[in-house]
């Protein structure tokens, strides 16, 4: 019974997934569907919170799991977040699917077990299940961007996103295999003691290098970013909030837990002979180049793409900072993860409300003017903007300031002034938007966008602003939690 | 040479043959029937590795369900599936392939070396493996680990295949039931964002 | 004499084979079919792996999920491949430049 409650958060996701599919084919009303499926990712939120402050440790028999599954104060961390991340972008897509006369029951279904995939996915304990969840996950994704079945754009979106996704996944696949046949395991515990015996280095070389390119695919980091920007776009609104959010959450756990699990031995994690140098140039890159590119689109749902790549950037500074202090390092990337979760839902939704069916809005221009005609949909847009942009007192700047601290602390103070350069220079192109909202009015004869109106939209809208300003006022409470999350790698150095 | 070392090469040859075959086809339907030959030649190996189970999934799932899909919708797409060759973009390509295959061939380099110094280290480690019990990787055993050891991960599965399932209809199912109309009036302002952009 | 590294080495030559077609060509049930080629090259050497170590299942258990997972993958990514030949009628990835700046 206690096991079936630490694993209730899957659970309920699954289950719910299940009921509402089949209301969804054995009922007239299709009107509950939105509804009911944030229902149910916000009781996997309060069944992560509850089984969290009921302890794991007083739950025997989670060994039974193993090593399929690792239900730790980590992965109901992530539980939390990907279902936090999912329940927002549940409630855009009650708002946008109706509106843009697409809504039909298979979205919500998709996202229930894209969601219950990524939840697997920072659960997973072997390299099987972290596959499964991983695909799960993937699919999912890939479906939801191809949603849109009249739009040439969402299908090729899509198409592209599947084949470097799938060609991404095979080489980390093939990596997979390797450390198989390097340690004769493929539980990550496994793995870890086989790697840190140092047999069968240049196996191992390989593997690694391997794994760490499909690992850094599925954050969309430069040099794999490319799907990002098109996906991106592409997709329905409501499944761009879904991959900016959950997707990019559960890779950067899977991210967490393979490197540290697998290659946290001292020789992997050294600055000499290890990834964490791999990973700072890509983090370095990844910024500078996202930043780069964004400030330069015209269409500002391509521009919140651009800036998810630039936020994987700083959150991969987190993850080289793990070298020194692998606690500290991966409880910076949890906070941020989490205050990026808010900031990001919250600036699509925003997205969402300023345009109607016909004239969704896309580029800056059709922003232009609307703080004046209408401040209830531009000034929620601006809060998170300005938490994207790092801003105090918003959640962004706390979880900026976590990581650049650990970075700072680990002893990267060159990779921190360029993290700093980089978020100075992304502001620019989150102010740019509220320049056009606040001080340009429209052209003659443009097509004025206006917010549509939507109970779902103005929610999610609601709560992502109240966590924004909440993690951004008093950030101690749930940075507290993040760093209990993290000390399951707290010996991770060895 | 015995039978068992021909039997290898056989498969491998002919493993190798369809791969290429799979991917340089210029029509896809030869290209399905090099993937066909492939996907026969590593059940092959598999029964060589005591994989008999497996040689049989790998028959039915790849050669009877994956292979006959990809005909399958190279058929509905007719003659469209197979796509003149073009230059564009031809150089970027190379390199890229280029990159890739030799970091493969280097991969495969820094194996062979370390496999060799490692049979010169220990001679009686080049000899194959010792023989498996009769039973393993026969459909009885395999299926008692699926169902005791592997049931998580097959539970789990469970989502995969219905995702799989539900991804697929709402992606190909036919038209949208909604007028296509809303569609077409709601293209114009992308296709204004998309002048703004280019 | 056959020993596992020879499987391996076969496999490495199959994955490299699909991995150049996946970035060579721009057909994209052929670009598909080279996935194809690679997943089969790794769950070769998971079974090769498995045939050296054949104390537990481990490598073929996980050969059992690749294969049933690669069915999935396979019918999402046909049922896209379908709905991109609805709208454009053709199936080739570089004409996927629409979104291109």
């Amino acid at each position: 019974m206690l096991l079936a409650f630490a694993l209730s958060p899957l659970l309920v996701v699954a289950i719910g997934a299940l009921l509402l599919m089949l209301a969804e084919a054995f009922s007239k009303v299709r009107t509950g569907l939105a509804l009911g499926t944030v229902v149910v990712f916000f009781a996997g939120l309060a069944l992560s919170a509850s089984v969290w402050l009921y302890g794991l440790e007083s739950i025997p028999g989670l060994e039974v799991l193993a090593p399929w599954l690792i239900i730790d104060r980590f992965s109901m961390f992530m539980n939390a977040v990907l279902c936090l991340g999912g329940g927002l972008a549940a409630l855009l897509a009650g708002g946008y699917l109706p509106e843009h006369k697409i809504e039909r029951g298979e979205f919500y279904s998709l996202l229930l077990f894209a969601t219950l995939g990524a939840m697997m996915l920072s659960a997973s304990g072997d390299f099987l299940t972290l596959f499964i969840g991983l695909e799960t996950m993937s699919i999912g994704a890939y479906a939801m961007t191809a949603f849109r079945r009249t739009s040439a754009r969402s299908a090729e979106g899509a198409l592209k996103y599947f084949l470097l996704g799938s060609f991404a996944a095979a080489i980390m696949l093939y990596g997979f295999a390797l450390l198989y046949g390097a340690t004769g395991h493929t539980d990550l515990a496994g793995v870890g003691a086989g790697v840190k015996s140092g047999e069968h280095a240049p196996m191992v070389l390989i593997a690694m290098v391997l794994v760490l390119a499909g690992l850094v695919f599925k954050v969309s980091a430069v040099p794999f970013h490319m799907w990002t920007p098109d996906a991106y776009e592409g997709a329905p609104t409501p499944a761009t909030t879904f991959m900016a959010v959950a997707v990019k959450s559960g890779a950067f756990a899977m991210l967490l837990r393979v490197m540290l699990t697998c290659f946290g031995d001292a020789r992997s994690m050294s600055w000499s002979s290890g990834w964490p140098p791999v990973l700072a140039w890509i983090a370095v890159l990844t910024m500078t180049v996202a930043n780069l590119i964004a400030g330069r689109q015209e269409s500002v749902k391509r521009m919140l793409a651009y800036s998810s790549i630039a936020h994987a950037g700083y959150l991969l500074v987190g993850v080289v900072a793990t070298m020194k202090n692998p606690a500290q390092g991966s409880a910076s990337v949890l906070f941020y993860l989490l205050t990026y979760t808010v900031s990001t839902a919250g600036a699509f939704g925003a997205l969402i409300l300023c345009g109607r069916f016909g004239a969704e809005a896309v580029s800056y221009e059709d922003l232009a003017g609307i703080g004046r005609r209408h401040p209830a949909a531009a000034l929620p847009f601006s809060l998170f903007l300005i938490s994207l942009a790092g801003f105090p007192p918003t959640a962004g700047f706390f979880g900026k300031w976590f990581v650049f601290r650990a970075a700072m602390e680990g002893g990267f103070t060159w990779l921190t002034i360029i993290a700093f350069l980089n978020s100075v220079l992304g502001a620019y192109y989150y102010l740019r938007v509220l320049v056009f909202m606040y001080m340009r009015e429209p052209a003659a004869g443009a097509p004025i966008a206006t917010p549509m109106r939507s109970g779902y939209v103005n929610f999610a809208l609601i709560l992502s602003a109240f966590l924004v300003v909440v993690l951004g006022v008093s950030p101690s409470l749930s940075l507290d939690v993040a760093v209990k999350a993290a000390a399951a790698f707290g010996g991770g150095a060895g | 040479m015995n039978l068992g070392q021909a039997y290898f090469w056989i498969c491998a040859a002919l493993a190798v043959i369809g791969a290429v075959a799979a991917v340089a086809a210029k029509n896809p339907i030869r290209g399905a029937m090099g993937l066909l030959l492939m996907i026969l030649s590593v059940a092959g190996l598999f029964l060589a590795l005591h994989a008999q189970f497996l040689a049989a999934i790998q028959l039915i799932v790849y050669a009877g369900a994956i292979v006959v899909l990809f005909l399958f919708v190279i058929m509905l797409i007719g003659p469209a599936a197979s796509t003149p060759p073009d230059k564009r973009g031809l150089p970027s390509r190379i390199v890229g392939a280029g990159i890739f295959a030799l970091s493969g061939i280097g991969a495969m380099v820094l194996l062979v070396r370390s496999a060799l110094a490692a049979a010169a280290a220990a001679p009686d480690a080049g000899t194959a493996p010792p023989l498996p019990p009769s039973d393993f990787g026969g459909i009885d055993t395999l299926g008692r680990v699926l169902f005791t050891h592997g049931l998580v991960p097959f539970e789990l599965s469970s989502a995969l295949l219905m995702v799989a399932i539900i991804g697929a209809v709402a992606v190909a199912r036919g038209k949208q039931s909604d007028p296509t109309v809303a569609a077409k009036t709601a293209e114009p302002s992308k296709t204004r964002a998309k002048e703004i952009a280019s | 004499m056959i020993t596992t590294n020879s499987y391996v080495l076969l496999s490495a030559i199959l994955f490299t084979i699909g991995g150049i077609g996946f970035l060579v060509r721009r057909n994209v049930i052929v670009t598909l079919m080279s996935i194809e080629v690679m997943l089969n090259a790794v769950n070769l050497a998971l079974v090769a792996f498995n045939r050296s170590m054949p104390k537990a299942h481990t490598g073929q258990l996980f050969a059992f999920f690749l294969i049933a997972a690669e069915a999935a993958e396979v019918a999402v990514g046909l049922a896209i491949v379908i709905s991109i030949f609805r709208l454009r009628r053709s199936v080739r990835t570089d004409e996927a430049d629409l979104l291109k700046n």
